[in-house]
C-alpha cells in the first residue's frame, strides 16, 4: 500500500468515525474500498474497547457511584428494580434484550409496572406467543411508557403441559384481544381471564396454528381443508 | 306513566354490510333504540399472514403485508422493511430514504381520503366521497406511474425499492400538490362543517385520553383524544427528522374532546401536513442515486428479535420479528393499529343510539384485512 492510500484511508477512517460514510462508499476501487471499510471497523472496535474499558478502571476512584452501576440498558435497569422489588421473580440472568420472568407472580408485577411513577408503562405495544421448542412456549410483551419514553420487553416461558399464565387484561385493556389471540394462535391458558375464547378463528378450531408441529385438520364441518403444497410446481 | 321495561335484543350488523368497512360482525344487544352491549366478532378474513411468514423468505412476506392493509399498502411496505432493516443494521441510501417518506405521505393523503369519503357516505353524505375518490385517483396514478401497481405495490425492498422514481414524477407530485391543497378547503365546506355532519358525529362516542392507551389505540385516534404522539415525531424513523410538520390533535372543536367530529377533524388536519412533509421532501430529495445499491443479495439477518413501529394512516404499526440467523424468518408477529382500534368499540359504542354506533365505527377507520390478518 502506497503512502498516499495510506493517508487516503487515514482521513476517511476519520471522517466515517464521524458518521459520514458517503465518501468511504464513494471510491470507485474496490480493493481500496474494502481496506477503508476494514480499517474504519477496527478503529470503531478500537474505540468501543476504550469506552467500555474506561468505567472499570474508574471505578475504584469513585466509589460512591459504583454503588449503584449504571445500566442505560432498560431492560438491565428495570429488570433489577423487578428483582429488588418482587424476590425471585427472575427466570434468567439479566441482558439486554428482554427481561426474563417467572410466571407465578406476573400479575402483581404488571400492576406495579404500570403504577410505579419512576416506570409507568401505560401502554402495552405488543404482545404474542413464541414456539421456543424443546416443549416450551413463550409469552412476550413489548411494554412503553408514553409519560418517559423508555420501553422493555417481557418474556415468560411455560412449558406446554401446563401453560397457564396469569392475565393482565384488567391492567392494559388491549391484553383482552391480545391474549385471545395468543391463546387462539398458541394454546397458552391466561388464567383470570374474563372472556377467555379464540380471538380469529371459530370456536370448534382443532389445534394451535402457530405451534410449529401444528398440522391441520383434514375436514371442518364436512369441508375438506386443502393441504398446502410443499415446494414450487 | 310508568317505565315501560322493554325486552333486550341481539341484533347482528354484519358479516356482510356495507358499513362496517369489510367482513366484520358486531353482535348488537339492544334496548329498544340504545345499545347495551356490543360485541364485535372478527377472523372473517383470517389467512395466516403469520403462519404464511415462518414458510417464506424475507423477501417474500413483503407483498402479503401489502394485502393487510389493502388501503395504505405502502406503509405496511415500509413498516416491514424499516424493521427487517433495523433487525439487520442495514443502512440505506438517502434516495431510497426520500422516496420512501414521499410514497408513505402520499399514502397517507390517499388513504385518509378514502376515511374521511367514506365516513360521509356511512353517515349519508354522499358527494364528498365522490369527490375525494376523485382525488385520491391522481394519487393511485402517481403510485402507477411509479411503480405500475394501483393499490398493491410490492414497492418498499429490504434495502431499497423496486423502481426508481421516473422522469417527470417530482413535476406531476408538484401539480397534484398545487392542485390538491385548496380542495381541502372545499371538503371542508361541503362536509366538515356541514349542519347535518356535525350533528352526526359531534358530542359522540367520545374517547377518554386514558382509556384510548390502556386500549392501545393509537395514530388519529389517539390524537384526537388529545394526546400529542406521533411516532414520526415521538420515536423518529427514517428521515422524518429531516422535515418539520405538527403533530395535530383534537379540541373538540364542535363539541367534546375525543368525539366523532374530531377524529374526523384530525384527518383532515393530516392531510395538510402530509403535504408539507411532501413539499419539504420533493425539493430536497437528492436528484442521483442508485436505489438498488443497498439492497443485500442474501437477507439473512442475525439471530436475535426486533419489535419496530412506524406511523401508518391507521396508527402504529409494528412488527415483531424473530430471526434464528436462516433466510426464512422463526416468527413475524404483526401488531395492527385497527386491531387495538376495533377493540375499544364495544367501550366506546355501549349506551349510545343505533344509529350512532355507525358513526363511532366509521371513525375508528378500521380495515379488517389488518385486523384479521
Amino acid at each position: 500500500m502506497s503512502a498516499d492510500q495510506e493517508k487516503l484511508i487515514t482521513e476517511l477512517v476519520e471522517k466515517g468515525l464521524a458518521g459520514d460514510m458517503d465518501p468511504i462508499n464513494a471510491i470507485e476501487d474496490r480493493v481500496l474500498r474494502s481496506k477503508a471499510k476494514a480499517a474504519l471497523a477496527k478503529a470503531k472496535r478500537a474505540a468501543k474497547t476504550a469506552t467500555t474499558a474506561a468505567p472499570t478502571e474508574e471505578k475504584p476512584a469513585t466509589e460512591t457511584i459504583a454503588e449503584t452501576p449504571p445500566s442505560d440498558n432498560p431492560n438491565k435497569k428495570f429488570g433489577k428494580m423487578i428483582e429488588d422489588t418482587f424476590q425471585g421473580s427472575l427466570d434468567a440472568e439479566l441482558n439486554d434484550t428482554h427481561i426474563q420472568l417467572k410466571p407465578d407472580n406476573w400479575f402483581e408485577i404488571a400492576k406495579w409496572l404500570k403504577s410505579e411513577p419512576s416506570l409507568y408503562f401505560d401502554s402495552l405495544q405488543c404482545h404474542t406467543g413464541m414456539d421456543v421448542g424443546e416443549n416450551m412456549l413463550e409469552a412476550r410483551y413489548n411494554l412503553h411508557s408514553m409519560t418517559h419514553d423508555h420501553k422493555i420487553e417481557i418474556r415468560i416461558a411455560v412449558s406446554r403441559d401446563k401453560a397457564n399464565i396469569p392475565s393482565i387484561e384488567q391492567i392494559w385493556r388491549i391484553g383482552d384481544w391480545f391474549e385471545r389471540e395468543t391463546y387462539d394462535m398458541f394454546g397458552i391458558f391466561f388464567d383470570g381471564h374474563r372472556d377467555h375464547r379464540r380471538m380469529l378463528l371459530p370456536e370448534d378450531w382443532e389445534g394451535y396454528p402457530l405451534r410449529k408441529d401444528y398440522e391441520v385438520q383434514e375436514t371442518y364441518h364436512g369441508i375438506a381443508i386443502p393441504k398446502v403444497k410443499v415446494g414450487w410446481e | 306513566m310508568g317505565v315501560i321495561h322493554g325486552e333486550e335484543m341481539v341484533l347482528n350488523i354484519g358479516p356482510q354490510h356495507p358499513s362496517t368497512h369489510g367482513v366484520l360482525r358486531l353482535k348488537v344487544k339492544t334496548d329498544g333504540e340504545i345499545i347495551s352491549e356490543i360485541t364485535p366478532v372478527i377472523g372473517y378474513l383470517h389467512r395466516c399472514f403469520e403462519k404464511h411468514c415462518e414458510n417464506m423468505t424475507y423477501d417474500q412476506v413483503i407483498p402479503y403485508t401489502d394485502r393487510c392493509d389493502y388501503l395504505a399498502a405502502m406503509a405496511n411496505n415500509f413498516g416491514y422493511v424499516v424493521a427487517v432493516e433495523e433487525l439487520m443494521e442495514l443502512k440505506v441510501p438517502e434516495k431510497v430514504e426520500y422516496i420512501r417518506v414521499i410514497m408513505a405521505e402520499l399514502q397517507r393523503i390517499a388513504s385518509h381520503l378514502l376515511a374521511l369519503g367514506v365516513y360521509g357516505l356511512d353517515i349519508g353524505a354522499f358527494t364528498p366521497f365522490l369527490f375525494m375518490l376523485r382525488d385520491r385517483e391522481r394519487i393511485l396514478d402517481m403510485f402507477e406511474m411509479t411503480c405500475g401497481a394501483r393499490l398493491l405495490y410490492n414497492y418498499m425492498w429490504v434495502g431499497g425499492v423496486s423502481h426508481d422514481l421516473p422522469k417527470g414524477f417530482v413535476e406531476t407530485a408538484f401539480q397534484f400538490l398545487d392542485y390538491f391543497e385548496p380542495q381541502i378547503e372545499e371538503y371542508n365546506n361541503l362536509l366538515t362543517y356541514n349542519k347535518i355532519f356535525i350533528e352526526r358525529t359531534a358530542d359522540i362516542g367520545v374517547l377518554p385520553a386514558d382509556v384510548a392507551i390502556s386500549y392501545g389505540v393509537s395514530g388519529p385516534n389517539l390524537r384526537a383524544s388529545g394526546v400529542k404522539w406521533d411516532l414520526r415525531k415521538n420515536d423518529t424513523y427514517s428521515i422524518y427528522d429531516k422535515f418539520e410538520f405538527d403533530v395535530c390533535i383534537g379540541d373538540g372543536g364542535q363539541g367534546t374532546l375525543g368525539d366523532c367530529w374530531d377524529r374526523y377533524y384530525v384527518r383532515m388536519l393530516e392531510v395538510k401536513e402530509s403535504v408539507k412533509i411532501l413539499r419539504q421532501a420533493l425539493a430536497q430529495m437528492p436528484k442521483d442515486g442508485d436505489v438498488h445499491q443497498a439492497l443485500p443479495k442474501k437477507i439473512r439477518p442475525p439471530k436475535g428479535s426486533i419489535y419496530s413501529r412506524t406511523e401508518t394512516p391507521r396508527g402504529d404499526l409494528g412488527f415483531y420479528i424473530e430471526s434464528d440467523g436462516s433466510p426464512i424468518p422463526t416468527r413475524v408477529k404483526m401488531r395492527s393499529p385497527a386491531f387495538t382500534s376495533l377493540s375499544v368499540l364495544g367501550e366506546l359504542a355501549g349506551g349510545w343510539m343505533m344509529s350512532d354506533v355507525i358513526s363511532i365505527l366509521g371513525s375508528l377507520d378500521i380495515v379488517l384485512g389488518e385486523i384479521d390478518r
